[in-house]
């Protein structure tokens, strides 16, 4: 299988690898997993208390190509955005930007719910009631 | 003409189940492929040529799957209604993440690491094997005990089981190449 151009760019030069202080109240961090393939994919957000947008992301991927890529852009995408905003970042716009084939499609489902469990997480630190859960 | 059989278990003639006599079934796999082998059929009619054919597919399918206990585990899992391939209805337990995650970070820093780390990598291959071995031990005790009673508990722990070897499985081939 043939990956394309915008994968392998985002494979062999991920933005945002490393990883943010978990304990901080101001940083979120959601860890998912597709035991089908083996992945496990870690992504986490800082948000600016004073503005409400994600400052920073990061992310951590071991997994393949795909996966890698669908959490390096996501992370891209993240930064700037609102809590909100980000909560409709969807897979299809992974898949669409990265031009996953179907068999890659759930390497951005993992994406997707990698950013709504660092979202929640952040949320319940706020105090806030955790997202309803796709599943 | 029959119809071809409704699953694996039934192309070898036995009810779904999970401890298999391995030996037995590929005396079995090949005695039918040996039955059905598209060549015996050149001169039977095309309908005859036709099931051969679809029988011998089925019957690789079959055999590559069952042959295998992971692949076969899931394969009864699945047909049981549990979607092994599924995470977004059944997520794996975070702290199995956090473990498998924490593992692979280890073993990427090992092999950034200088020829020294090759110990260490080394160890660490010993330690996902004897996990392997571990597991393996608890599934096939868990094939038995599902044989016998056939309960949707057995399942969903064979299924939490199946997930964390595929884990393991995984880190076993990253420490061999990282070896190699």
């Amino acid at each position: 299988m043939a990956y394309s151009n915008k994968v392998l760019d985002h494979y062999n030069h991920p933005r945002n690898v490393g990883s943010l202080d978990k304990s901080d109240e101001h940083v979120g961090t959601g860890m998912v997993g597709a035991p089908e393939c083996g992945d496990v994919m870690k992504l986490q957000i800082k948000v600016n208390p004073e503005t409400g947008i994600i400052d920073d992301a990061k992310f951590k991927t071991f997994g393949c190509g795909s996966a890698i890529a669908s959490s390096s852009l996501a992370t891209e995408w993240l930064k700037g955005k609102t809590v909100d905003e980000a909560l409709a970042i969807k897979n299809t716009d992974i898949v669409n930007e990265l031009a996953l084939p179907p068999v890659k499609i759930h390497c951005s489902v993992l994406a997707e719910d990698a950013i709504k469990a660092a979202i929640n997480d952040y949320k319940v630190k706020q105090g806030a009631e955790p997202l309803v859960q796709a599943h | 003409m029959s119809s071809l059989p409704a699953d694996y278990f039934a192309v070898f003639g036995i009810s779904p189940s999970l401890a298999l006599d391995l030996p037995e079934l590929q005396r079995q796999f090949y005695v039918l492929s040996k039955q059905f082998h598209p060549d015996r059929f050149a001169r039977a009619s095309a309908a005859e040529q036709q099931y051969a054919l679809d029988f011998t597919s089925l019957l690789n399918d079959a055999w590559r799957v069952l042959r295998d206990p992971q692949a076969r585990g899931e394969y009864l899992l699945k047909s049981n209604g549990f979607e092994a391939g599924d995470s977004r209805s059944n997520p794996p337990p975070s702290e199995l993440l956090e473990e498998v995650f924490e593992l692979n970070m280890a073993l990427e820093e090992l092999r950034h690491g200088d020829g020294e780390a090759r110990g260490a990598i080394a160890s660490a291959l010993e330690r996902f094997l004897a996990m392997r071995e571990a597991l393996d031990a608890d599934r096939d005790a868990l094939f038995v005990r599902y044989d016998a009673n056939r309960e949707p508990e057995t399942l969903r722990q064979l299924r939490a089981l199946l997930n964390r070897r595929r884990y393991i499985e995984n880190l076993v081939r990253d420490a061999q190449q990282a070896l190699s």
